[in-house]
């Protein structure tokens, strides 16, 4: 066997096509080949060859049935994709790995493939990162295990606190509490509340805030909890225009355990114009309205 | 009876009836016509009569008597004090006869006697020797004094300086341990939320620990079933009754070559 990839390559790819003399196709000899031809490429640093032979290999697999060893293949040459820069492929080839992990009757791989490509494309791509996210998400909560989302909701969640899209991010913050509240995590769905609260308070929008705060509060875990204080706190203390309480709260220590993100948005509390609030308190109801 | 009897007899009856004896009593009463002088006499013998009695209770054995005879003495006392204005006043006066140096003295004399009245002992004044043990409440103790002698102005609830320094002390010591007190209780929260989140992972890890479980002995069993197979397969290969036959087999076809080769020769 000739130690140089490219002429395995060559042959692999020979072995592949059909023509008169060859019938079938010798995927088990080519997928050999191609994998050994991506060691070679990747040990002489030409990764874009050696891409392209993972890519190959992994076909080679799924013409073979083996969607584990395809998908191991794909996840390779996303990494390659990854270094080289080129995102699309980087998430074509991660979402294929899932399905074929999918195919495999195995969640947790699956999403992990999406996960791992959201992060590399966090930074270049954030809607795609957070669609990946979601979808990543989705497969985890399908197979039921809700508790290996808590970080993929936090780190979507955290993207779009990058984007600056607040509702979004209290959305994603309030999904991660259902998933919280199915498996009895009663801490992470309170500290997932409370975080909701800042990023709609953050956002100047009190009135969802307190909405917010209010559908919570019929939460009994969220009600007997330190972030429940925490939020009530903060809350009036909005409602009177008392700058020195919400930096206060801001650096409780109930605060400090959420997410850095989550942090840093309540230490530059109160943003907006904390008066305005107080000239809300007059519009309540009149006490004699009896309707 | 004898003379001195006698004698001892009218001795007692005389004096009994001196007080009838005009000329004796004139006598012994030179001073007949001064008011202050009867007055004053009067004190005089009042006096020695409590002293007496004074005198008397300090001896008394009976408790009850002791207190009723004290009480004697004090109501004399009292009488005695209610008095001395009206013999102050008499002292002043002029009366015949009388050199302006007996007047200062009586003045004298007057003032000394409240001094004499309340030096008169009844029981409640000296140390505790006086009362006796059951007793203890009228005693005033002479360890316990109020300075203050009951006036309450402004300067009594004046703070002095080691009161003031002392209430700085309290001040900063207790602001001492609400900092100390504030420093635990942060410690505590990031404690807890430590311990809550490592309960959540562990509660995460369970399942998977499970699966791992199940997918071991899923390995195991079928590791053993392999085990045992190639064994079985490994044994027969080796079994000797194989290996008899291919002997016996092989002689046969030696043979049938060795009769072959006979016959062609």
């Amino acid at each position: 066997m000739s130690s140089d990839p490219e002429k395995m390559m060559s042959k692999a790819d020979k072995m592949t096509k059909l023509t008169l003399t060859r019938w079938s196709a010798d995927w088990r000899g080519a997928t050999e080949l191609y994998e050994q031809a991506a060691n070679g490429f990747r040990a002489s640093s030409k990764y874009e060859r050696a891409k392209v032979a993972l890519e190959k290999a992994s076909q080679g697999q799924v013409m073979q049935s083996s969607p584990w060893d395809a998908a191991k293949h794909m996840e390779s040459a996303a990494a390659l994709a990854q270094k080289l820069s080129i995102w699309d492929e980087v998430a074509d080839f991660y979402r294929k790995a899932s399905e074929l992990y999918v195919e495999c009757g195995r969640a947790q791989p699956a999403s992990d493939a999406l996960g791992k490509a959201a992060r590399a494309l966090e930074e270049v791509k954030p809607e795609d990162a957070i669609q990946l996210y979601t979808d990543a998400c989705e497969i985890l909560e399908e197979d039921g295990r809700d508790q290996m989302a808590f970080d993929l909701y936090r780190a979507c969640a955290s993207v779009y606190i990058k984007l600056e899209k607040f509702t979004d991010a209290a959305t994603f913050f309030l999904r991660l509490g259902v998933a919280a509240d199915k498996c009895d995590a009663t801490n992470s769905q309170c500290k997932a509340y409370l975080s909701a609260i800042i990023v709609y308070l953050y956002g100047h929008d009190l009135k969802q805030a307190e909405k917010c705060y209010n559908d919570c509060s019929q939460i009994d875990a969220f009600l007997k909890s330190d972030q429940n204080r925490t939020a009530s706190r903060l809350l009036t203390a909005y409602n009177e225009g008392d700058i020195e309480e919400i930096k206060k709260v801001a650096c409780s220590s109930t605060v400090s355990n959420l997410d850095h993100a989550i942090i840093k948005l309540a230490r530059k509390l109160p943003t907006g114009d904390v008066t305005a609030v107080q000239m809300n308190a007059g519009d309540d109801l009149d006490e004699d309205d009896l309707t | 009876m004898t003379v001195i009897d006698i004698l001892t007899r009218v001795d007692s009856i005389c004096k009994k009836y001196d007080k009838y004896d005009v000329d004796k009593q004139r006598e012994a009463n030179v001073s007949g016509d001064d008011a202050f002088a009867r007055l004053y006499g009067a004190f005089e013998t009042q006096i020695e009569t409590a002293l007496e009695k004074a005198e008397l209770v300090t001896k008394e054995k009976n408790r009850a008597s002791a207190v009723a005879m004290n009480a004697e003495i004090r109501r004399t006392k009292v009488r005695l004090s209610e008095e001395v204005p009206k013999l102050q006043r008499l002292a002043v006066k002029r009366v015949k006869g009388l050199t302006t140096e007996e007047l200062a003295a009586r003045n004298d004399l007057v003032l000394a006697l409240p001094a004499r009245i309340e030096a008169i002992p009844d029981g409640t004044a000296g140390g505790p020797k006086a009362t006796s043990a059951w007793a203890p409440s009228t005693a005033s103790r002479p360890d316990i004094k109020f300075d203050s002698d009951g006036r309450f102005d402004d300067d009594y609830f004046q703070e002095s300086h080691e009161s003031s320094q002392f209430r700085q002390e309290y001040e900063m010591r207790k602001i001492k341990q609400e900092q100390g007190l504030d420093m635990i209780s942060e410690g505590l929260d990031a404690l807890k939320n430590m311990a809550s989140d490592m309960n959540e992972e562990l509660d995460r890890q369970v399942p998977l620990m499970d699966e791992i479980d199940s997918k071991v002995d899923r390995a195991t069993s079928d590791l053993k079933n392999t085990n045992v197979r190639l064994k079985d397969t490994v044994n027969q290969l080796r079994s000797s009754r194989n290996f008899c036959i291919d002997i016996v087999l092989l002689c046969i076809v030696l043979g049938i070559a060795a009769y072959l080769y006979n016959v062609l020769k």
